[in-house]
């Protein structure tokens, strides 16, 4: 169990603040979902957490220990992240791609062991992609895809996985197909999950814990269904919402054009 | 981590290679003004080894070991550390235009060898210290090139080595210009050739050439995890900075030892590289070593071109390199795909 402690979090672009006194708890063995409008600083946020990008100001620690004091490989081993938009190289198989996530655990002049082929074919296996493990990575659909960048991820046996957009650009079965994965693995394995989300409603369904951020700042934090009922949810999107329950999950439906 | 297929692949073309390399020998001991027998020389070596007598006179034997036998070798390790360095440079810089002179090593190298040159005047000769100048000067340039954009991303680095480049270069024009009388054999070291080898020279490059391919081979694994870009590589837990500096400054010093005792030889590393990778895909852990076993042999085979088509004088051998590598290309690259470049 792994939980991730922000603490007066800053992080500016040239003189731009993009995060400012950003404090929160990401609990461990939970979903936590980042959610905001477009420019909130939830890139920013996660990002910013999973070490890739340079903090001005605050402490990002995990179990403890910060972030910027672990060397790339001693962080790969605690978290794993997957980006917006990750590269994906064409000509790499997705089985060698999937491979890429055991790096942390390899001699900078060793090949992949027995262990680490072991470890790629079950998270094949686990995500679904076993039938098209020896596939050109670029051959793949927007879903599949995004499932063998999960794959990488959990290929890092970490238990904290960090997401930006994991389902943008992807049809609402294969979002929830990917959700419904990530969510198994925080309930068999128990992982920590933080990722960015747009959708609203999705976010509530999965999500464990829910931060809505706006102007770089964090606007409301708790249980998804508080998040969605707080009066911040309205004003940080700048747009009517009305939150409506159907078969006992909240759904969130746009009223209005923005103002 | 390679299927059945692949890996069948990968065996049906370092086969291909190990034959490549074994033509390349035979051509290049046998092919010349002089023509040796394959069998007599078979015979000589091992007259070498206490097995049977020698059936070549003493001016063959001559030509054989004190001509062909060095510039074969010196063609093998110059041909493979040029395609090792050409392979490293497209993977560590995600760059398929990369070559090993990227970061101004042909500059530096192409001045250093110049100011010796100049210095000699009207002299026939190349003077005997033009490789130790171009050594010196390569590295210089590839020192330079690194405090210029060594801090920053693989792109600063790279466009550092185009700054570097253009500057060397211009100083090495004003220099070659400012002595008329050295102008062609400035021009001939700067095309390149292995008409100058001697053991001498194969055992001056042999340590840089062996140690610096090795760290390149052995590194080519975090090459791979490096073709997912510098952000993504660093959050899989490699040491982005350390690797991009140690494989590069292996890439530079070995193609600054070849390029010292040969000249600049165009094309083998940009274009060796990139048939491997046609012919056995993205990973540099196969691509390497079938770059140094290939390119070897293919510079090689085009030096032997190089001597025979107009002998006794001789063709640049970069033009032939050109001249023949690229058709070949060029069918590979019509039969695949370019997305995998």
């Amino acid at each position: 169990m792994t939980s991730i402690s922000i603490s007066q979090l800053r992080v500016t672009a040239g003189s731009v603040p993009l995060l400012h006194d950003v404090s929160l708890e990401f609990g461990s063995g939970q979903w936590h979902t980042v959610v905001g409008p477009n420019g909130a600083g939830k890139t920013t946020l996660v990002e910013a957490t999973a070490g890739v990008r340079r903090r001005s100001a605050g402490s990002i620690q995990i179990d403890g220990r910060d972030v910027a004091s672990m060397s790339e490989r001693e962080r790969a081993q605690s978290l794993a992240f997957v980006p917006q938009h990750p590269v994906v190289p064409a000509g790499m198989t997705v089985r060698d791609y999937v491979g890429l996530g055991r790096t942390a655990y390899r001699g900078l002049l060793r090949g992949p062991s027995a262990k680490d082929r072991d470890i790629v074919a079950e998270v094949l296996d686990r995500v679904e992609i076993t039938a098209f493990a020896e596939r050109d990575v670029i051959t793949l659909s927007g879903g599949e895809r995004q499932r063998m960048v999960l794959a990488r991820a959990l290929a890092q046996h970490t238990m904290v996985v960090i997401l930006d957009e994991p389902i943008t650009g992807l049809d609402i079965r294969h979002q929830v197909d990917l959700l419904e994965v990530l969510r198994r693995e925080v309930r068999e394995c128990g992982i920590t999950v933080v990722a960015t989300l747009h959708d609203l409603t999705l976010a509530a369904q999965f999500a464990d814990r829910m931060v809505l951020l706006a102007d770089g700042a964090v606007q409301a934090e708790g249980v998804p269904h508080d998040v969605l009922h707080s009066p911040q949810l309205q004003s940080s999107y700048e747009v009517e919402l009305q939150v409506v329950t159907v078969g006992g999950s909240d759904v969130v439906v746009p009223v209005s054009s923005a103002r | 981590m390679t299927s059945r297929s692949t890996r069948s692949r990968l065996w049906l073309i370092t086969l291909f290679g190990v034959v490549a390399l074994v033509v390349a020998m035979v051509v290049g001991l046998g092919v010349g003004p002089l023509a040796l027998s394959w069998w007599h020389i078979i015979g000589d070596v091992g007259s070498h080894l206490g097995l049977g007598h020698s059936r070549l006179d003493s001016l063959e034997s001559t030509v054989l070991w004190q001509l062909r036998a060095p510039r074969l070798a010196l063609g093998l390790l110059v041909g493979a550390m040029l395609s090792v360095a050409g392979g490293t440079y497209q993977g560590v810089f995600r760059n398929p235009l990369a070559d090993p002179y990227l970061l101004g090593v042909a500059a530096g190298a192409g001045l250093g060898a110049t100011i010796a040159i100049v210095q000699i005047g009207d002299g026939l000769s190349t003077p005997t210290w033009t490789p130790w100048l171009a050594f010196a000067g390569a590295l210089v340039a590839v020192g330079l090139t690194w405090l210029v954009g060594g801090r920053g991303t693989s792109a600063t680095l790279v466009l550092g080595g185009v700054a570097i480049s253009s500057l060397l270069t211009s100083a090495q024009t004003f220099v070659q210009q400012s002595s008329h009388g050295s102008i062609a054999r400035v021009y001939i070291w700067l095309l390149g050739s292995l008409g100058g080898a001697s053991w001498h020279g194969v055992v001056m490059v042999l340590p840089y050439v062996l140690i610096c391919s090795l760290i390149c081979v052995g590194a080519a694994g975090a090459l791979d995890v490096m073709s997912v870009g510098d952000a993504e590589s660093r959050s899989l837990g490699l040491p982005v900075e350390r690797v991009r500096l140690v494989v590069v400054a292996a890439a530079s010093l070995g193609t600054a030892a070849v390029v010292s005792a040969v000249g600049l030889i165009g094309f083998v590393g940009i274009i060796v590289p990139h048939v491997v990778r046609l012919l056995v895909g993205t990973s540099y852990r196969r691509i390497l070593p079938l770059s140094a076993l290939l390119g070897g042999s293919f510079l090689v085979l085009t030096d032997t071109v190089a001597r025979s088509v107009v002998s006794p004088s001789e063709l640049p051998l970069g033009v032939i390199t050109a001249l023949i590598g690229a058709p070949i290309f060029v069918v590979l690259l019509r039969s695949r795909t370019t997305a995998s470049l």
